[in-house]
């Protein structure tokens, strides 16, 4: 890990055969210290180097593709220790090979095994320690860029939702309904004016997730069939029929406002003639059931066409009730019904 | 006097046009309709120089309306779509007018097809880009009837000179076009061009037989047979993955 950490940097080349050079400087001086003949300790001296920066690099590729977690955290002692008694083993096994006329030198070399292994040891471990930390780090730094991106996903998918929402076509085509009002009559354009503020206002609330009560829900509601009645005034009829006792429960924001928005696609926009969309609330038991009934053209989408645009619906109703039975859709006599069930907490 | 038909669902959007409309005494609206079925009938009937199209409308599109009429008069599309200005099919339009539009942009609309219309030529189209969106059902005409066919229902198209026929269950439909604007507007996944003059719906085909030396028989649901090419033989088994 640090390997491939150090390696990407500029400065990171020169750490490996740095690290080499003053460990094969500290041992040669050392060993000539120890009263070794200059030969031996240089021949030696570069071996226990070799050795120990293979011993860096098999580290290395054990970590990059191993980090050991809680569980088996005691690999991280025992494997540094057991490689670097490897590691010991095997330069004195070489080393004995190559001088093994010179009895002072084995001698030397025989008392030093110990000292080495521990030497070494240590240093294994702590560089096996460091990797795991710089690999831990750079695991965190790629966790927290990923959670980064997801924000920016999920920003994005709200934007679009906003944009969904805004309905561009309906907005425009409801200033266009303006425009042609305001001379010919300019009472009524006010009066569009005022009722499309104040439902671009509502769209721009219910972002939040709070719940909102099912009377503003209406209210907001039968704004948009009054925008839409201005736009197709001779062909909309709409039947709101709501139990008293329903209007003050809270539901959550974006679930009914869509059921609406879909029986106006399918029923104003895609068929001919006077469209009548009902929409009725009553309580059931434990639950409030919403139901909103549209015409269709069955030729002309077909009963799954209808139903593709609420699936969106179904995905919240999961999330906040962790259900998915609570969305109903039938079509008949070309009929399109809707049905929502929200279950009555408290 | 210019005979005009102006084509919304939207009455005050009908509404808005004539009253541009009567700054030019030179027009004269003779219909007002309110989707497509009604502006079809209008259209045979008073054989208006100029229309005044909606796109997006209930039943059938105004692309699709166009696509009915033999020879479609000058067209001024209105919509409150931007995404048709760079998604329209390949239908014809002198221009495109993007609600809502002020006096001044309409007036330059006018302006456009007086200009054309002086110089007595055929309007000068602008081009639409090819629309990306795979079409999933063909609008057509029987008699004075408009007929709207899902392209899933189609067993295949023949070409018919200037038109193609459409097989359905149901009976053959001509529509005037060519093979190669019906081709680029199926999905290439379900329908495959399998000789010069024939496209099939994939999903109808039953069989395929040999029939001369390098050439193959399809065989259809229906029962009925169609000539493979050579060339249509390696494209069938390239989608059909053979």
């Amino acid at each position: 890990m640090y390997l491939t950490a150090f390696s990407s940097s500029s400065f990171g080349k020169w750490i490996l055969p740095g690290i080499g050079c003053i460990w094969f400087l500290g041992a040669y001086f050392l060993l000539l210290h120890q009263g070794m003949g200059e030969e031996p300790a240089l021949v030696d001296a570069f071996f226990f180097t070799l050795f120990f920066l293979g011993g860096v690099l098999l580290l290395d590729r054990v970590f990059r593709h191993y980090t050991p977690n809680r569980k088996n955290g005691f690999l991280l002692v025992i494997f540094p220790l057991l490689l670097s008694g490897g590691l010991v083993w095997g330069h004195a096994q070489l080393l004995d090979w190559w001088f093994a006329e010179e009895s002072d030198y084995l001698e030397l070399l025989e008392s030093s095994f110990l000292y080495r292994w521990i030497f070494l040891g240590v240093v294994i471990q702590l560089l096996a320690v460091l990797a795991v930390v710089i690999s831990k780090l750079a695991g965190q730094e790629e966790l927290s860029r990923r959670e980064g991106q997801l924000l920016q996903l999920s920003k994005d998918a709200e934007l679009a939702q906003l944009r969904q929402q805004l309905q561009p076509h309906f907005l425009f085509n409801s200033l266009n309904s303006i425009h042609a009002l305001v001379l010919a009559s300019p009472q009524r354009a006010r009066e569009m004016v005022l009722l499309l503020s104040d439902f671009l206002r509502g769209t721009l609330r219910s972002e939040g997730q709070s719940w909102i009560s099912l009377s503003d829900e209406l209210k907001y509601l039968s704004m948009y069939f009054d925008i839409e009645r201005v736009r197709f005034g001779h062909r909309l009829l709409v039947e709101m029929e709501v139990a008293l006792e329903v209007e003050s429960l809270k539901i959550p924001p974006l679930l009914v406002q869509p059921l609406v928005e879909n029986a106006i696609k399918y029923g104003l926009y895609g068929t001919l003639g006077e469209v009548k969309i009902r929409v009725s609330c009553q309580k059931e038991e434990n639950y409030l059931l919403i139901t909103v009934q549209n015409p269709f053209d069955p030729q002309d989408s077909g009963p799954e066409g209808i139903g593709f645009g609420l699936s969106s619906i179904e995905r919240r109703l999961f999330l906040i009730f962790g259900r998915t039975d609570l969305l109903f859709k039938s079509a008949e006599n070309n009929l399109f019904q809707v049905q929502l069930k929200l279950p009555l907490t408290a | 006097m210019i005979k005009t038909i102006i084509v919304d669902d939207e009455p005050l959007a009908t509404g808005l046009v004539s009253e541009f409309l009567r700054s030019y005494p030179q027009f004269e609206v003779v219909a007002i309709c309110h989707d497509g079925f009604e502006a079809l009938k209008a259209i045979q009937l008073f054989q208006p120089e100029l229309l005044f199209l909606d796109i997006q409308m209930p039943k059938i599109t105004g692309f699709e309306l166009l696509e009915l009429l033999d020879s479609p008069p000058a067209v001024l599309f209105t919509t409150a779509f931007d995404q048709y200005a760079v998604q329209a099919f390949d239908a014809k339009g002198l221009d495109y007018l993007v609600k809502p539009f002020s006096e001044a942009r309409f007036a330059q609309a006018i302006a456009r097809f007086l200009s054309q219309h002086k110089a007595k030529e055929l309007p000068e189209s602008v081009d639409y880009p090819v629309s990306e969106e795979r079409s999933k059902r063909i609008v057509v005409r029987v008699k004075n009837e408009i007929k709207i066919i899902q392209t899933q229902e189609v067993s295949f198209f023949e070409a018919e000179d200037d038109y193609i026929s459409i097989h359905t269950q149901e009976g053959k439909f001509l529509k005037k076009m060519t093979m190669k604007q019906l081709e680029e507007s199926l999905d290439p996944d379900k329908f495959a061009r399998v000789h010069r003059s024939f496209l099939v719906n994939l999903q109808q085909v039953s069989g395929l037989e040999p029939y001369e030396k390098e050439s193959y028989l399809l065989r259809l649901r229906s029962g009925q047979k169609i000539p493979v090419s050579k060339s249509g033989y390696a494209r069938l088994r390239q989608v059909l993955g053979l």
